[in-house]
């Protein structure tokens, strides 16, 4: 009986969380199918009453967003590789060897994760503009390179230390050389690891607003979450609330379908080691 | 296949701390070599650095007749079994096996195929060939680990503690199974195990190591009934050999259970040394109201106070506490730490046959036979008696 009381208040809870967690998610879907002319009108609820995919229509036929939604597959997709590249062979030497100044490499990409970024913003705007890389991907993939690594580094370092050095040892008496073991043993066994990590970084760089409002101006380099900032509506009459809630729901599909697809892979990756399975 | 040579091969860490020193040793072709010792002992380490897994600070390292110190693993044409057996947990065990053959890249997929089938009939694994290796249990596991090594045709077998991770029973198995597989192939072999009946079992020859030296390299046999010093004859066998410290005065050994007159040729290899320390092997003593009257005279008889007797089937052991001079003994508590073993308290260990009635809290007689015991030098733990003929 107690264990039911106690379940009952966890479930209590659950839900409560939930509706709190979830309740803008809905707001956010339901205003992306109410029509521009009519969300605000006298008698307000919560589900359009008239479902409309006008908004949907006039968000793709607008320039401004089908731009950013490319410059944002671009610029995420190019960053998570390269992070996840580099994290790998770092995090990999990290792991495995014994060098001179690792503890200071470690501290300092903490440092560099807990650094906050609004101070990097002038800087950074002062030497893109310099350099000539102002408004382009290149210079909205380095600054993201420069924030996922530090923690790309720690949870693939963990991920390679979990693994058992015999496996390399085995590897290469079995006459495989250091690249071999590395590419045919020790990456796919990290495979989960490399996942999560890559997951993360995606998710880092698809949802970036700081950066990506700072350092563009125009279509060129703009991504999603600071086109919309600009965003309008489809005439200056109207307001362009509905428009951009269709926008946040286009851009959050990737996310969930992400996470729906490799959710498993997500908490595996998370917590294995946690105990010695 | 080829012979191994070690030669005054040296591991020192950066702390100067050496964990192999001074190793000479020469592994003979086809020879199935047991490298033993308590855990520190460096065999290990030694394994390692024939392997090539671990640098070697000073020394030479001879496979065949190439030196190889400077070889990485992969040039030294050598297969190794982990003691966690490292399979590779993402491929099937097909897989494993045909891992080491795939690195080569001059072999055909049917070559590869043929090769990884016939280990696999060797080994018994034939129907397990499409399962991974979490799905197998600890033997499978072992013996896939083997298929990787016995696939290619390696130089050298290397072991490191094999069986440690599997139950009694499957030991026992297993370790039947590597000396028959050693014996068809006929593949030089060095094996790592701390069990000392491992080492007896498997070895043509057993080299016993102690804090990064060699103690003993000899068969099995010799190792048992002609130890060097104090330390072999402790590690080898089982239940050890008692250890017991006896003071020689004119002729006559006294022990703390009984004193009787020392036999003249140990008479003379004693000399004139006052206190030394007499090994008892366990299984040389008997109880001796079974004894006929003929045999008996032979020996020696004492008086002694049981205090526990466990009755296994085939044979029995009692323990007989016994009183000793606090000094002689702490000797023997060192070497007790050298061996991994509690602090022996001052009791002896006594195997008798099952037949016997001797029981717990009582007093008996135990005979035993001055002539086959050994008798070690009190501070270096020498063999005094090692090459008297009747002395094991």
């Amino acid at each position: 009986m107690d264990g039911n009381k106690t379940s009952n208040w966890w479930t209590f809870w659950g839900v409560l969380i939930l509706a709190w967690a979830a309740f803008p998610l809905l707001w956010m879907f339901s205003l992306a199918f109410k029509s521009p002319d009519t969300f605000r009108e006298g008698t307000p609820s919560f589900f359009p009453k008239e479902w409309t995919w006008s908004n949907f229509s006039s968000v793709f036929s607008d320039e401004l967003f089908t731009s950013a939604l490319r410059n944002s597959f671009g610029i995420a997709v190019l960053a998570t590789l390269l992070s996840v590249i580099v994290a790998m062979f770092a995090a990999y030497a990290i792991a495995r060897l014994d060098f001179r100044g690792k503890k200071l490499l470690l501290s300092m990409a903490l440092a560099i994760g807990m650094f906050p970024q609004a101070a990097l913003v002038g800087p950074l705007f002062n030497m893109w503009r310099g350099l000539g890389i102002y408004d382009t991907w290149i210079g909205l993939i380095i600054p993201y390179l420069t924030f996922a690594l530090p923690l790309s580094i720690w949870t693939m370092s963990a991920f390679f230390r979990q693994i058992p050095w015999e496996m390399e040892q085995a590897a290469q008496v079995d006459g495989a050389t250091p690249w071999q073991a590395f590419r045919k043993v020790i990456v796919p066994l990290a495979a989960p690891g490399v996942f999560t990590t890559a997951i993360l970084t995606f998710f880092f760089c698809w949802n970036e607003f700081l950066l990506a409002t700072s350092l563009t101006s125009t279509d060129r380099a703009r991504t999603v979450p600071a086109a919309l900032s600009f965003f309008t509506g489809s005439s200056q009459f109207q307001s362009p609330v509905t428009a951009i809630m269709a926008a946040s729901v286009v851009v959050t599909i990737p996310v969930v379908i992400l996470v729906l697809l490799f959710q498993r892979r997500i908490v595996a990756g998370l917590t294995s080691g946690a105990v010695k399975g | 296949m080829a012979s191994i040579s070690m030669q005054h091969i040296v591991k020192k860490y950066g702390d100067g701390f050496a964990a192999v020193n001074d190793v000479n040793l020469e592994v003979a072709d086809g020879e199935f070599m047991i490298l033993v010792g308590p855990s520190g002992c460096g065999k290990s380490t030694l394994l390692r650095m024939i392997v090539g897994l671990e640098d070697i600070t000073s020394g030479d390292m001879i496979i065949g007749d190439k030196r190889v110190n400077d070889d990485a693993p992969r040039d030294r044409n050598l297969a190794m079994v982990f003691q966690n057996y490292a399979l590779y947990p993402h491929l099937t065990v097909f897989e494993n096996i045909a891992f080491p053959l795939r690195l080569r890249k001059d072999m055909s997929d049917d070559e590869i195929r043929a090769k990884v089938e016939e280990a696999a009939e060797t080994l018994e694994l034939t129907e397990h060939l499409d399962r991974r290796p979490s799905n197998l249990s600890g033997g499978q596991r072992q013996r896939v680990a083997m298929g990787r090594a016995i696939v290619r045709d390696a130089q050298v077998f290397l072991f490191d503690e094999p069986l440690s991770n599997l139950d009694a029973k499957l030991r026992g198995q297993m370790r039947t199974e590597i000396l028959r597989i050693q014996r068809r192939l006929g593949v030089t072999t060095v094996y790592v195990t701390h069990d000392q009946t491992e080492a007896m079992t498997l070895g043509d020859r057993v080299a016993l190591m102690r804090r990064g030296e060699l103690q003993q390299v000899g068969t099995p046999r010799e190792l048992y009934e002609h130890p060097l010093n104090m330390f072999v004859a402790g590690f080898i066998g089982s239940p050890p050999m008692n250890f017991v410290p006896a003071q020689c005065v004119d002729g006559e050994l006294r022990l703390p259970f009984t004193s009787f007159e020392l036999p003249t040729e140990m008479r003379e290899v004693v000399g004139d040394r006052e206190y030394v320390m007499v090994g008892l092997r366990p299984e040389r003593f008997e109880d001796h109201g079974l004894m006929e009257a003929s045999k008996a005279d032979t020996g020696q008889v004492f008086e002694a106070h049981i205090d526990v007797v466990e009755w296994l089937g085939n044979e029995q052991y009692a323990y007989v506490p016994y009183e000793a001079d606090p000094a002689l003994m702490a000797s023997l508590a060192d070497l007790a730490k050298d061996l991994d073993s509690e602090h022996q308290r001052s009791q002896l260990v006594v195997a008798l046959d099952p037949a016997s009635a001797i029981s717990d809290s009582s007093s008996a007689k135990i005979w035993f036979d001055p002539h086959r015991m050994h008798i070690f030098d009190a501070a270096t733990g020498d063999n005094l008696t090692r090459e008297l003929a009747n002395a094991h």
